[in-house]
């Protein structure tokens, strides 16, 4: 049985975590990729909390404030519900924050009244989640929302016919959604939708399409890292841009960690986003250099961190609207409504869907003075709903 | 919209283009897989060892290569010999202090080790590199389009197939005409007799083992136009390297290349016609395949 | 090129006393285990049940890698099955418990008979491919009927209701786990008894040497195929609850990433024993979350230097090397 021992004394030895804190400590479980392929994202996760703790103090009326980070590398709704019970449960934290993926949020909502925890999403970007439970407040975006503005600004820039080319999953979907929609309101033509597998190495064939369906311009939504990158050489390698093809697609193939890589191939690409690192306000600027200390290297900055940023305001909210008392329909009640400045703008939550109400930008990639590409805001639409929400 | 057998002339052009513009992708795409799979092909075939850790060494080479144009400032040609020889000189040790161990041991025990090996590297890679992307910006020579005429191609794409190209047949030149070739094939067919002939085995692994690295090495930094640097990269085309290797038939040179052009010429022929079924075609070409020839495209009865 | 080496020499004929004394005590060994993880991990459950689950998926690989020398890095269609039958059918109202996982058991059954059908064709290493592409198929069909597993957002919203009219699936998971743990037991001694039975031995014999077999007259293919349904039933029951505790499917369920953590978990336990299975899951996952919580930004090369060291330090895997330390006097000649 010498085995068997053995095992149960590693089986006790892992599970024996955290030793318990003292009373007025205010736990929060912040789940995010922090390794594997998104590790980037969940970089910017704790660049946004730390940011934001470093500026406004590791406490709230009194209660320390103390974050623990749990590692979710790729979608995995098992281990997520599995790592939010134990945060609950076992490391008894107030509130939950994080999450970057939609199937590891739908995971844990049900928890959430049992539990009497409120969750503040820093990513997950699906409309859909906010309605599985009234404990959810969103401080990031929906793909409508930052798509939907492209629509009409496309066709206001004389582009009539466009073919949408999106990776085959659920944002890339949500992206081809809303962008048909807006575009064929404001009068355009999407001539084509292709949607491609989410693993293509190899974008020329894609490129032979879009050339084969004339087109005036290709929106693009694909994921931030390796086929970003690939999509936008292919685009400019394949003579796409040279036939003068423009290029529309939401911020987050133009995310600002992935500008260098992309080079002078980005520049004069056109993206619509709630926020770009280079935004030019006071708040942003103290932000950036917070987050950029905490990141390491401030090219590595890029929206989540915004995000987390936010989503640590609200929270810090909540805990002084419920004085550190565990009361999780008090805490979203107190941010139901609340506006503040936030790095990307104004934004507040908004009352009913408890997602973020926040300005739209159109940016175009361009080089500062130094050549360095940044994401340029040219054009502002103000106070922007999910308009995924409202039309399901 | 495409053009379907049209009878007009011009029509005709148009779709004729189509097809060899699709087939110079593929023919790109293809050699640049042959040349980051062949060297795994060798460790599969000849020395019987799973290396899934492959692409892990590709990645390496690449962060080296990386680093050296862009941190370095040095040329295109120098950083791709200075990070084959980087990666061989990382491989070495290992190959002494674990590979070694594997020979011959039942092979879910090297796909443990492997993968462990490949955990390890995305870890530290992850640690020292950071996540971000790593591009190895391209000789003014190799960024340019070339007009073929009907199209024009990347010079880099035409690069990569002259690459292929040449890493096939110096191959088959060194394991077919060369005396080590010939020690070579001979410690795979039977170790104990080779060794009692006066080779010595445990040298003739050795270098194997460094000239599929170097090659893996090679196919890295020429191939990160296609697949990018970054530290995933060791899992992220974990499955298409083994499948490549495997429907070739692991050990073939010839069967690697049809392999490689084959699936690549579905790849994106399928991503052309049908982009939102493309994943089941090349696996559904794959099984076919497999179903086919059973051993692979021209691997060995054993 | 043989895959699945054939380092396990079947070492003891069944139903000898010992074995017999060995396996009870083995069974009552895993349930108190389970018990003891019940009392002593309270805040934890949902994490054992997960773990629960994935040993029902690296049991049911044990039985295709270890007891037929099937080679596959696919066999988390098999689970993905059970998990998404469940989840599908839970949405569309039928909410009891213990059907959804009877539902989850026929898919896998069924998933095992598709996929056992395609790969028998092959072997080796094009085996293990045809395993690859046939779960990447699965995968992107799962992602592609969006109108039913929800794609890459996840099939959500199920309700399941209580167990037996009475214990509600809750934030503490308590129902959950003993369901899994009751699961886990019985689905141990039904594969005991498989294993052991002359079904079993013949399955042990063809992964030893199909062609002798053949020359007796046994019926190679089909044995094999069998073999595959009944893993794909375990492997479905593994999903089903999987889907049940979570409440949430995810495409992660049906991947060549959960396929291939559950051929290292059964590696790192050792193959051909079934409770190699169960020790490696647990040393895998448990380890894995230690580390991760400890540092959550760099616990990989953390896991991967355990795998290097149990190569190292117990080629035949961790329960292998208990079995040594069990009886250093070694069985069957294991070197």
């Amino acid at each position: 049985m010498v085995g068997r021992k053995l095992l149960g004394a590693a089986l006790g030895a892992l599970l024996l975590g955290t030793v318990s804190a003292s009373a007025d400590t205010i736990k929060i479980g912040i789940i995010g990729p922090f390794s594997g392929p998104f590790a980037l994202q969940g970089k910017n996760f704790q660049a946004g909390v730390e940011a934001f703790m470093a500026l406004n103090g590791k406490s709230v009326k009194g209660h320390d404030v103390e974050i623990i980070y749990r590692d979710l590398p790729a979608a995995n709704p098992a281990q997520s519900r599995a790592l939010a019970q134990e945060l609950v449960v076992k490391d008894k934290v107030q509130y939950l924050g994080g999450v970057y993926f939609t199937p590891d949020a739908m995971a844990i909502t049900p928890l959430l009244k049992q539990a009497n925890t409120p969750l503040v999403i820093f990513n997950a970007a699906t409309s859909a989640i906010m309605n599985t439970s009234p404990l959810v407040v969103r401080t990031s975006f929906t793909t409508a929302q930052t798509t939907t503005p492209l629509g009409k600004v496309a066709f206001d820039r004389g582009i009539k016919k466009v073919i949408s080319v999106v990776s085959d999953y659920g944002p890339g979907v949500d992206a081809e959604v809303a962008f048909k929609k807006a575009f064929e309101a404001a009068g355009g033509q999407v001539v084509e939708a292709v949607r491609m597998p989410l693993n293509t190495n190899d974008f020329s064939p894609i490129m032979q399409r879009i050339r084969d369906s004339k087109a005036d311009a290709v929106f693009a939504f694909l994921p931030s890292g390796p086929t970003t990158l690939g999509f936008v050489k292919a685009y400019n390698d394949t003579g796409v841009r040279q036939a003068g093809v423009k290029f529309l697609a939401p911020g987050d193939l133009t995310q600002e960690s992935d500008l260098p890589a992309l080079g002078d191939g980005a520049v004069g690409l056109l993206t619509s986003f709630h926020y770009a690192v280079s935004h030019d306000s006071p708040e942003n600027k103290t932000f950036v250099e917070a987050a950029a200390k905490a990141i390491g290297s401030p090219e590595q900055l890029s929206f989540p961190s915004v995000g987390a940023y936010d989503g640590m305001h609200v929270i810090y909210k909540m805990i002084e609207a419920t004085d550190g008392k565990q009361d999780a329909e008090k805490a979203v009640n107190a941010v139901k409504g609340l506006t503040w400045t936030s790095p990307r703008g104004p934004v507040g939550i908004d009352p009913e869907t408890r997602h973020l109400t926040q300005n739209i930008y159109l940016r175009e990639v361009a080089k500062d003075a130094a050549g360095k590409s940044y994401n340029k805001e040219i054009q502002t639409f103000a106070n922007q709903k999910d308009p995924g929400l409202a039309a399901p | 919209m495409r053009s379907v057998a049209g009878f007009g002339t011009a029509e005709r052009d148009t779709s004729m283009q189509t097809v060899f513009s699709i087939a110079i992708d593929a023919l790109a795409y293809g050699m640049a897989l042959f040349i980051i799979c062949i060297g795994l092909s060798l460790t599969m075939g000849l020395m019987r060892v799973v290396n899934l850790a492959h692409g892990a060494f590709a990645m390496i080479a690449g962060y080296i290569a990386s680093y050296a144009v862009r941190d370095l400032g040095i040329g295109y040609v120098v950083a791709i010999l200075l990070a084959i020889a980087g990666t061989v000189a990382i491989s070495i040790p290992l190959e002494r202090l674990l590979y070694r161990r594997i020979y011959g041991s039942p092979q879910l025990t090297q796909v443990l080790m492997t993968i462990g090996i490949t955990f390890c590297v995305i870890g530290i890679t992850n640690y020292f590199f950071g996540p971000t992307l790593k591009t190895i910006p391209l000789p003014a020579a190799l960024s340019q389009p070339v007009d073929l005429g009907f199209r024009s191609v990347a010079a880099h794409r035409l690069f990569v197939m002259a690459c292929g190209a040449v890493v096939a047949l110096g191959l088959w030149f060194f394991i077919e005409k060369t005396a080590f070739g010939i020690r070579l094939r001979a410690t795979v067919d039977n170790a104990s007799i080779s060794e009692a002939l006066g080779i010595r085995t445990q040298a003739v692994y050795t270098i194997s083992f460094a000239i599929a690295m170097g090659l893996a090495a090679f196919g890295g930094v020429v191939g990160a136009e296609f697949l990018p640097i970054e530290p995933y990269y060791a899992l992220r085309y974990m499955v298409t390297f083994l499948v490549v290797v495997s429907v070739g038939g692991a050990g073939s040179i010839p069967g690697a290349l049809i392999a490689c052009l084959v699936l690549g010429a579905v790849d994106t022929t399928g991503r052309y016609l049908m982009p939102e079924f493309g994943n089941f075609f090349f696996y559904a070409a794959v099984i076919a395949i497999v179903w086919v020839f059973p051993r692979g495209l021209l691997g060995k009865a054993q | 090129m043989q895959l699945v080496a054939r380092t396990n020499p079947v070492k003891t004929l069944p139903a000898t006393g010992g074995q017999v004394l060995r396996d009870v005590v083995g069974v009552v060994a895993i349930a108190a285990l389970g018990v003891a993880g019940y009392f002593l991990f309270p805040d934890n459950l949902a994490l054992l049940t997960r773990l629960i689950a994935l040993a029902l998926l690296a049991l049911s690989l044990d039985l295709v890698v270890g007891y037929c020398g099937i080679a596959t890095l696919g066999h988390a269609v098999l689970f993905g099955a059970g998990a998404y039958a469940a989840g599908i059918a839970c949405v569309n109202g039928m909410t009891e418990p213990l059907t959804l996982i009877a539902i989850g058991a026929i898919a896998g059954a069924g998933a095992g008979l598709v996929m056992g059908t395609i790969m028998l064709r092959a072997h080796g290493l094009a085996q293990l491919v045809l395993s690859i592409a046939i779960v990447q198929l699965f995968h992107e069909a799962a992602n592609k009927a969006s109108a039913y597993t929800g794609g890459s957002d996840g099939l959500a919203g199920l309700s399941v209701g209580p167990l037996f009219g009475v214990f509600e699936f809750d934030l503490w998971g308590r129902t959950a786990y003993l369901l899994g743990l009751v699961l886990l037991v019985v689905v141990f001694i039904g594969l005991k008894f498989i294993v052991a039975s002359p079904f079993g031995m013949l399955c042990r014999g063809i992964k030893e040497d199909p062609i002798r077999i053949r020359a007796m007259g046994a019926f190679v293919a089909p044995n094999l195929l069998k073999m595959f349904v009944i893993s794909g039933f375990v492997a479905g029951i593994g999903g089903a609850l999987a889907a049940i505790s979570t409440q949430v499917v995810g495409l992660d369920s049906i991947s060549f990433e959960l396929s291939a953590n559950a051929l290292v978990m059964l590696v790192l336990g050792g193959i051909g024993t079934l409770y190699g299975a169960i020790v490696g899951t647990i040393i895998f996952m448990g380890f894995e979350h230690i580390v991760s919580a400890i540092n959550p930004f760099h616990w990989m090369t953390m896991v991967g230097v355990l795998l290097i060291a149990v190569v190292i330090a117990a080629p035949q895997g961790v329960s292998g090397l208990f079995d040594r330390l069990w009886s250093p006097a070694g069985r069957g000649g294991r070197s």
